[in-house]
């Protein structure tokens, strides 16, 4: 069936594996998925005629539901669920997402592209699982699959008390084979402790817990624990080592090193033969070194079993080695035991220099952060310098949708008339005081659409102006929701801020953007 | 059925035969596996408990029916997973088993029902609990940390971490992870930091083993071995091509070139 030269396309390798149908085909990246799902529509059909009028009939109700659901650039999905293939990423809109899974689960969904996310909680069971690539994109490098992260994914197949195998699949690709990964379930990585420190961890812990709790957290943590455990496990290796080395020491006897034994001769036999050569026959002291030497071979070996000290020898210098190696591991680990403690005090300093703290004493800048819990030092610094009191809803709503916007490569939204320059200012002034880049993430591109949003604008209106996929867009939207209620809950009293963030909440709560279904 | 289709090529698509017509559809609840039943009984017996297990061993049935356990004692419980998408889909199964006014719902952008004694959160929001309003716990007796393998996580481990450190001390921590080998180690630093002992139930084996296959450039199956040697032999065979071409080119000549001087 191969074509010849044969790339080993998507369409091949559903002939390989349909026996075992239906599967989950991964691959990393949107685009792929859909580009794959497209690629076998034109060759494979998986549904039998009354099928294919019942899928027809659930996307007809789920269309009554919302209107718009495959908008202007999913017709091609809506093709091929007829014939029992979709794909699935988060780029799509929540309700064409639930569309493809309902699907999945009445099995009329054959073959479904889909990326990792799919794997994640939710048991989507499935007769094989495909993997295109075993590479990703891990938000800065293309990396292989960790074998945690192949399992999660592989076993999604087989289907309880229904297959009695569950086949995994992973195409080989013929421009780089040797990329191919192969993995075992016995080799899955360990969990490792991976606390950061954040300014809210500090602000709460100083607010909320006691010095003692505060050294146990710093302490105590897993990755310390971890640590603490290794270095543990190291030192009893030294002793042992030590204990070793000393036992081995008893193999000498009392004339170690002395003219009479085998090893101080042996080394300096040595020693002569290389200061004999010519090169080095003519330096300064090298004549008297050799005649000192023959002096000292004069006097009469002693008749010993020295293979033994050869030995013995032999043995202390690897164990030698072996101790300046896990001494050298053991110092790197205590540097990092103080780890935690450091970025803990670097933290408290900083914040103390932005006025948030004073000692252990929260000022107003800190008792307001202790409720944030994204970009916290940047979002307080924008309500207390007045980016967001009494401004127009507009420009609130773009300022706080950038919030944590970390924009993609080659997104593009077109230009709104709100200017948000003055933002970019105070980031910049916030670096300079010392502020970390990664607290004080904020991006303007996001503004022309969250607030053409909250002037009631349609979705489609939205999509039309950007190119950002109606699965971003929700998201973006979302967790402005949520850093809106994060501010309400900050505000406390402050009625009036409350009711701001409030009304702009409301406004953009609504239509595609709502929670469906809850 | 493949006879029309090269008949009419271009119109009629490829079928795959449908073995799924003939089989039956899958049975309705299996029995417990003995793993399960362990992990039901520790936790009905007060411990807190870490299981790991393979993806689809169910796991899920062993919270759920620790949830009942704790609803019917008129106490509460939180169930927290890693993704918001994820925790709307829970609650939605929850309100289903439980009815509607014993599940809530709190995520960073939705809350709902905050008062009900079944609360599904992220894991971000329960922490944010034991640090702001531990009070809220106080008739909550269990916490249920869903895939808390994400400890290992680069962005979010730490929310998992927090939540697991200053969870208020009346509540039991119930882990459920993925398959991961140092689970002992996980467990006795919970023991550490929560002053209790930690029930490991671990469950190796999978409810469906899986076998891996490789797919060649030519649509075929191979087993690891076979794929190794294939991949080899595509290696070498690309690495051929170019050595052919240099002894064929240039080099090939100068090498000649340079014997004879």
């Amino acid at each position: 069936m191969a074509k010849a030269g044969g790339k080993p396309s998507a369409t091949e390798v559903v002939f390989s594996i349909q026996d075992h149908l239906p599967a989950l085909y991964f691959a990393f990246g949107r685009g792929k998925t859909e580009l794959l799902a497209e690629e076998i529509s034109r060759e494979w059909d998986f549904l039998l005629p009354g099928e294919k009028e019942k899928v027809a009939e659930i996307i007809r109700e789920a269309e009554v539901q919302n209107t718009g659901l495959f908008g202007h650039r999913r017709h091609n999905l809506k093709q091929i669920l007829i014939q029992g293939i979709g794909y699935h990423h988060a780029g799509m809109s929540p309700a064409l997402k639930d569309l493809v899974e309902r699907l999945y689960e009445s099995r009329l969904i054959y073959v479904l592209f889909c990326t990792e996310t799919f794997a994640v909680g939710v048991n989507f069971p499935a007769a094989s699982t495909v993997f295109d690539s075993c590479r990703k994109w891990d938000g800065r490098e293309f990396r292989g699959l960790l074998n945690r992260e192949f399992y999660q994914m592989a076993g999604r197949a087989g289907r309880r008390g229904f297959d009695p195998i569950g086949h995994v699949f992973v195409r080989i690709d013929d421009r780089f084979p040797e990329q191919t990964g192969f993995y075992r379930e016995d080799e899955v990585e360990p969990v490792r402790g991976r606390l950061a420190i954040s300014p809210n961890t500090v602000l709460s812990l100083l607010y909320w817990k006691t010095d003692e709790e505060i050294n146990r957290f710093l302490e105590q943590n897993l990755a310390a624990y971890q640590n603490n455990r290794e270095s543990r496990r190291l030192k009893g290796e030294l002793e042992a080592l030590e204990g070793k080395n000393a036992e081995l020491g008893n193999c000498f006897c009392e004339n170690i090193y002395q003219p009479s034994c085998f090893l101080l001769r042996a080394k300096l036999k040595n020693e002569l033969r290389s200061l004999s050569r010519r090169r080095k026959r003519g330096r300064p002291g090298s004549r008297e070194r050799r005649e000192e030497i023959r002096a000292i071979l004069k006097v009469a070996p002693k008749k010993c079993q020295h293979h033994l000290c050869v030995d013995a020898r032999k043995k202390q210098d690897l164990y030698t080695e072996k101790r300046t190696r896990l001494s050298r591991r053991l110092k790197v680990l205590d540097r990092h035991s103080r780890d935690f403690e450091m970025e803990f005090n670097n933290m408290w300093d900083l914040l103390e220099a932005l006025d948030y703290v004073d000692g252990r004493e929260l000022l107003p800048r800190g008792l307001f952060a202790l409720y944030l819990h994204v970009q916290e030092i940047l979002v307080t610094e924008l309500i207390f310098n007045g980016y967001i009191r009494d401004r127009a809803p507009q420009e609130v709503v773009a300022i706080l949708s950038g919030v944590d916007y970390i924009p993609g490569r080659e997104e593009y939204v077109e230009p709104g008339l709100i200017k948000l320059d003055h933002v970019e200012e105070l980031r910049k002034y916030l670096l300079k005081k010392g502020v970390p880049e990664n607290f004080c993430v904020w991006s303007h591109l996001p503004g022309p659409l969250s607030s053409a949003w909250y002037d009631g604008a349609a979705f489609e209106e939205l999509m039309a102006r950007s190119s950002l996929q109606e699965g971003d867009i929700f998201s973006m939207l979302r967790r402005t929701i949520d850093l809106l209620r994060q501010i309400e809950r900050a505000a406390g009293e402050d009625v009036e801020l409350r009711r701001q963030m409030e009304h702009i909440r409301h406004r953009l709560d609504r239509d595609e953007v709502a929670i469906m279904g809850i | 059925m493949s006879k029309s289709a090269e008949r009419v090529p271009q119109k009629r698509k490829r079928k795959v035969f449908r073995r799924d017509r003939v089989q039956p559809p899958p049975p309705g609840p299996l029995e417990l596996d003995p793993f399960q039943v362990e992990a039901i009984e520790s936790l009905l017996a007060g411990y807190d408990v870490l299981v790991a297990a393979p993806t689809g061993t169910g796991k899920t049935l062993i919270a759920e029916k620790l949830l009942e356990k704790v609803i019917a004692s008129g106490k509460g419980a939180v169930y927290t997973s890693p993704i918001k998408a994820l925790s709307n889909q829970k609650y939605r199964d929850f309100v289903a088993q439980y009815g509607k006014d014993k599940v809530g719902l709190i995520t960073g952008d939705l809350s709902i029902n905050e008062g009900a004694p079944l609360l599904v959160m992220t894991t971000e929001i329960f922490r944010n609990w034991c640090f702001a309003n531990p009070e809220m716990l106080d008739q909550t007796t269990h916490v249920i940390f869903d895939e808390v393998h994400y400890l290992d996580d680069a962005e979010r481990g730490t929310a998992w971490e927090e939540s697991i450190i200053f969870a208020p001390g009346h509540m039991r921590i119930v882990g459920l992870s993925a398959t991961v080998p140092n689970i002992r180690e996980i467990a006795n630093w919970i023991a550490d930091i929560r002053g209790r002992t930690v029930k490991i139930i671990e469950e190796r084996r999978r409810a469906v083993p899986l076998n891996l296959g490789w797919i060649s450039a030519e649509g075929d199956v191979l087993e690891e071995e076979e794929a190794h040697e294939y991949i080899k032999e595509k290696v070498e065979r690309r690495k051929g091509r170019w050595a052919e071409s240099e002894l064929a080119g240039a080099a090939g000549d100068y090498e000649k070139r340079g014997r004879r001087s």
